[in-house]
């Protein structure tokens, strides 16, 4: 199969994961839970994976990194924990349902969407600075469309939200493992990421990094001051009720080092490199619309096109039939179509990760080629 | 046999000193707290041996390690906390 769907979840993982994966199985017990080898063992690789992420992504505690599901349970708990009824909550409109939806459940918000054009930066921060002054209460945003691959600029983004002191949420989804992210130097109040796309982790997993206080979303045993019926008040015990993951962990902790030892500078230029292959090829083909940035600096390795007169999901089966796996539709992110205006149609996306190769993106086009012909 | 006992508050606590100690070369171990020190129910404690014990307060006031408290004991004759 060619996997062109790492936007999603990166099916192809370095082989030490799916090791670890099965050591832990095996022979590890619950984290925090015991004082059998079994039991210590989960608690230090559990330890190791949240030092490891501290390390990569600027955050000063390791205490301070916390186990999640995936990103959507990080930002559940982000968005809980910060906005409430009532408040102003400014976002871009590239955000995923997985920000949009939380923030619908929230009684008597004020949502307020940064509605710019695709790919334009410029527009996004003079639209920002407007409503920072304008009066926020939370900003969220994300750092990377997970339909586009458009790059937002989060660092003059987490400036002008530093001078405005207003608290805020960075959605890391699509760019922890690609594009340098540092806790202290953004200075947000969260930063939610799954483990399973860039990271190379398993499914089940995810992080979530806190400057400061959060609220539980789930209440529960954490091995810590049992006797008492409050929550603990402090991290990671705080946000980490119930048994954990611990295999899922261990397989992240191999996929943190791989991403590491690869170097994420080096994970970007090859997925962009194979993105620009792409779109390239795709451009010469009749009818199609591709959505490329003018400036490469501002795309990740996520390309979306469409075609005049097809359905994209007949795409998607087309090409699913000749074993090319592709995501289609709305991506989970109708704010992001509807700000590039594709919310009708849909597109299909291809998204890269380190284990592609340009031969696939050939097989690709020639696919791509056929079915237009 | 005596024992001293940093008692911290959850094992990621407990591993923060344990690395640290470590990583000084401090000789420790973490276990879990024995019961009669731990009235709120499960944590976790670095063990360590007497003669490091001034050196493990200089680096816990150094790396701002938070602990719960600081005992000596054994499980025959109990614990008390050291006062500092």
């Amino acid at each position: 199969m060619i996997y062109f769907d790492s936007a999603a979840t990166t099916m192809q993982k370095p082989k030490c994961v799916s090791r670890a994966v099965a050591h832990a199985i095996d022979r590890m017990a619950s984290s925090g839970r015991g004082d059998s080898s079994a039991s210590l063992s989960a608690a230090e690789v559990m330890f190791q994976c949240r030092e490891l992420a501290a390390e990569l992504f600027g955050v000063p505690d390791p205490a301070r990194v916390v186990f999640t599901l995936n990103a959507t349970h990080a930002l559940n708990i982000a968005i809980r924990s910060l906005v409430k009824p009532g408040d102003t909550v400014l976002i871009s409109g590239y955000e995923h349902n997985a920000v949009s939806r939380p923030l619908a459940a929230i009684p008597g918000l004020h949502v307020r969407i940064l509605d710019t054009p695709l790919f334009d930066a410029t527009s996004f921060l003079n639209q920002l600075d407007a409503e920072l002054e304008h009066g926020v209460d939370v900003v969220i945003c994300t750092h990377v469309s997970n339909v586009f691959g458009y790059i937002l600029p989060i660092e003059e983004l987490a400036a002008r939200c530093a001078r405005w002191n207003v608290p805020w949420i960075l959605d890391a989804s699509q760019s922890a493992g690609t594009l340098p992210l540092d806790m202290t130097r953004l200075q947000a109040a969260f930063i939610a990421m799954p483990g399973h796309k860039g990271l190379y982790g398993p499914q089940g997993t995810g992080l979530l990094l806190c400057a400061g206080e959060a609220d539980p979303l789930l209440y529960g045993g954490t091995g810590s001051l049992s006797a008492q019926q409050e929550m603990p008040d402090f991290l990671p015990d705080r946000l980490e009720a119930g048994t954990q993951n611990v295999s899922g962990v261990a397989g992240l902790l191999q996929g943190l080092q791989f991403v590491r030892q690869k170097g994420e500078g080096e994970i970007l230029r090859h997925e962009q490199m194979l993105r620009r292959i792409m779109a390239r090829g795709l451009f010469e083909l009749p009818g199609v619309q591709v959505f490329a940035a003018e400036d490469d600096t501002r795309q990740t390795g996520v390309l979306s096109f469409r075609v005049v007169g097809h359905d994209c999901e007949d795409i998607g089966a087309f090409l699913s039939r000749h074993q090319v796996a592709v995501r289609t539709g709305l991506h989970c992110a109708p704010l992001a179509h509807k700000s590039a205006d594709t919310q009708e149609t849909g597109t299909v996306r291809v998204s890269f990760s380190v284990f592609n190769q340009t031969q696939q993106v050939g097989r690709f086009l020639a696919l791509m080629r056929g079915y237009l012909s | 046999m005596l024992q001293y006992l940093i008692m911290c508050r959850s094992v990621t606590y407990a591993q923060k000193v344990v690395q640290t100690l470590e990583r000084a070369g401090i000789r420790c171990r973490m276990i879990r707290s024995p019961s009669a020190i731990s009235p709120s129910g499960c944590s976790y404690s670095v063990r360590i041996a007497q003669k490091d014990l001034s050196t493990v307060l200089t680096l816990l006031y150094r790396f701002r390690l938070p602990y719960v408290g600081i005992y000596v004991g054994s499980s025959e004759a109990g614990y008390r906390e050291v006062e500092l």
